[in-house]
């Protein structure tokens, strides 16, 4: 029975604080005065159907921006181990998400004024933090494949940058693929990096919405629609993690 | 593992290296030295390239209590959030490893739905239920915000940890006759400090740095240091918060020059969650 003590404490906080409000949130985005309705959908779709688009393009052109810095460093990384560049990579993992959007919007303000709240500033600066997670689970799978396959390619005058392409990348296919959702399902939920670099004008990311409808129109029921919107398009992380677990 | 063609070894792989060096330099580098450019910056107008006066007098500023409160709030919040993390995620981490009971798979993903969630629209919800049981604003609702991220990071890793043990020890205390809990106490606890260590930093360093929890849940009474840099940024001074930036990577800077060797790759990943 020592299992059922052990386990109380933890999981009564995390139903109070998280999977409380998490049912909270469902149940609000499907009401409005005490009445079932979809009213609430109806309003994200008119008003914020666009940010919608926006922010799934922000966080695939961010993922994009992240693999393609990534996967040649990592290939490079995995032909010769160079321990500085292997640590400035891990880096970005150690610096806080608003320490991060700060950075980024200040690093740009003097030169390209405007362009952190842009929709590539934010791409760049999402892919910026997510380099150092990108790079220690590719890493990670690149030196999990076999070196007497790379052996062979170089033997056959393959070079780095084709042992990359043609090896490494479709052996650690999956494990790209699960990082990539990964990736893409945490640039999609980023709140503090967008609210950091600053309101653009137009498009907004979808936890700046939900930020502003709750907090400054105190608009909860058209909030938790929006954030059950973005539940939904985060779900591929959720199906990762249930699978790591029921494996 | 150097690279198999000799041809590679010579002056093309030293340029290789010096160029990749200077490309991750530039790119992972620069807008963190940006962050110390502006912090010292006094007066910088836009077009210049370069402030027009440089000084210390926005780090003076950190002497006062603008500055001084949110920090100890934050380190104050950050000390309890990690000892109440511990305490529940020992025996939790310890039971995950060791035992099989009905529900485990469960409560595992439980431990993991904090993860996969897009974090604001619930943080978002529990702010108003908050606000009914008369603790939004208040420092225990920040601490119990940060509980949830903080007891994600320390069960799995004090699971990993527990899991990484050899049973054969404690089983050896079996066959001398210590009960269950004798052996968890005397031969496994012992053996785990340097791992619940780890899993403490990593909750500490969590709790310190966390914005979204605490600027929702915390509004109005309760700033910590991001949410006093993310005041600051809004109000045009960008020294000061280039400033509190630069302290609020202290802690995490410290963490990885000290302790590359001692973290494992499991808890480097969740340092990417912070």
């Amino acid at each position: 029975m020592g299992w059922a003590f052990a386990c109380a404490p933890p999981l009564a906080i995390l139903g109070f604080v998280f999977l409380w409000p998490v049912g909270v949130s469902l149940v609000a985005s499907l009401s409005r005065d005490g009445h079932w309705t979809l009213a609430n959908y109806e309003r994200v779709w008119r008003l914020y159907a666009r940010d919608v688009l926006y922010t799934v393009g922000v966080a695939a052109a961010g993922s994009a921006l992240t693999f393609a810095a990534v996967i040649p460093l990592c290939g490079w990384l995995r032909a010769r181990a160079f321990g500085p560049v292997e640590f400035l990579l891990k880096v970005p993992l150690f610096v806080p998400f608003v320490v991060v959007g700060h950075a980024l919007r200040v690093v740009w303000s003097p030169y390209v004024p405007g362009f952190a709240a842009s929709w590539l500033g934010i791409a760049v600066a999402l892919a910026w933090k997510h380099l150092g997670l990108a790079a220690l689970l590719l890493l990670g799978a690149f030196r999990g494949v076999d070196e007497s396959y790379l052996e062979a390619a170089r033997q056959l005058g393959s070079g780095t940058g084709r042992v990359t392409r043609d090896i490494l990348v479709p052996m650690a296919a999956p494990a790209l693929a699960v990082s990539a959702v990964l990736i893409f399902s945490s640039m999609l939920a980023s709140f503090s990096i967008p609210l950091m670099l600053g309101r653009g004008s137009g498009a907004q990311m979808l936890m700046i919405d939900v930020y502003y409808r709750f907090g400054q129109h105190g608009d909860f029921e058209t909030a938790s629609a929006l954030g059950v919107v973005s539940y939904v398009l985060a779900m591929g992380a959720a199906l990762v993690y249930v699978r790591r677990i029921t494996r | 593992m150097s690279d198999g063609l000799p041809a590679r070894r010579g002056l093309g792989g030293l340029t290789a290296r010096i160029a990749a060096l200077a490309l991750a330099a530039c790119v992972i580098v620069g807008p963190l030295l940006s962050l110390v450019v502006w912090s010292l910056a006094e007066r910088w107008t836009y077009p210049a390239a370069w402030p027009q006066r440089l000084g210390f007098r926005y780090w003076s500023r950190m002497l006062t209590a603008d500055f001084l409160d949110p920090l100890k709030t934050g380190l104050g919040i950050a000390a309890v959030v990690t000892m109440a993390a511990l305490l529940c995620a020992v025996p939790l981490g310890y039971a995950l490893a060791r035992l099989r009971f009905p529900g485990r798979t469960l409560v595992l993903l439980a431990f993991l739905l904090p993860q996969a969630f897009p974090q604001l629209p619930v943080f978002a919800a529990a702010t108003r239920e908050f606000y009914r049981w008369g603790l939004a604003g208040t420092i225990t609702g920040v601490v119990l915000v940060h509980l949830v991220g903080g007891l994600v990071f320390a069960v799995w890793t004090m699971a990993a940890v527990f899991r990484a043990m050899d049973p054969a020890l404690e089983e050896a205390a079996h066959n001398l006759g210590a009960s269950a809990t004798r052996a968890f106490a005397t031969v496994a606890l012992p053996l785990a400090v340097p791992g619940i260590v780890a899993s403490a930093l990593l909750v500490f360093l969590y709790s310190l740095d966390e914005f979204t929890g605490t600027l929702l849940v915390g509004a109005p009474f309760v700033t910590t240091l991001p949410v006093y840099m993310y005041t600051a940024s809004q109000g045009y001074e960008l020294q000061i918060a280039s400033v509190t930036a630069l302290v609020l990577m202290a802690p995490g800077a410290i963490l990885l020059l000290l302790l590359e060797r001692v973290l494992r790759a499991e808890y480097l990943t969740f340092f990417g969650q912070i």
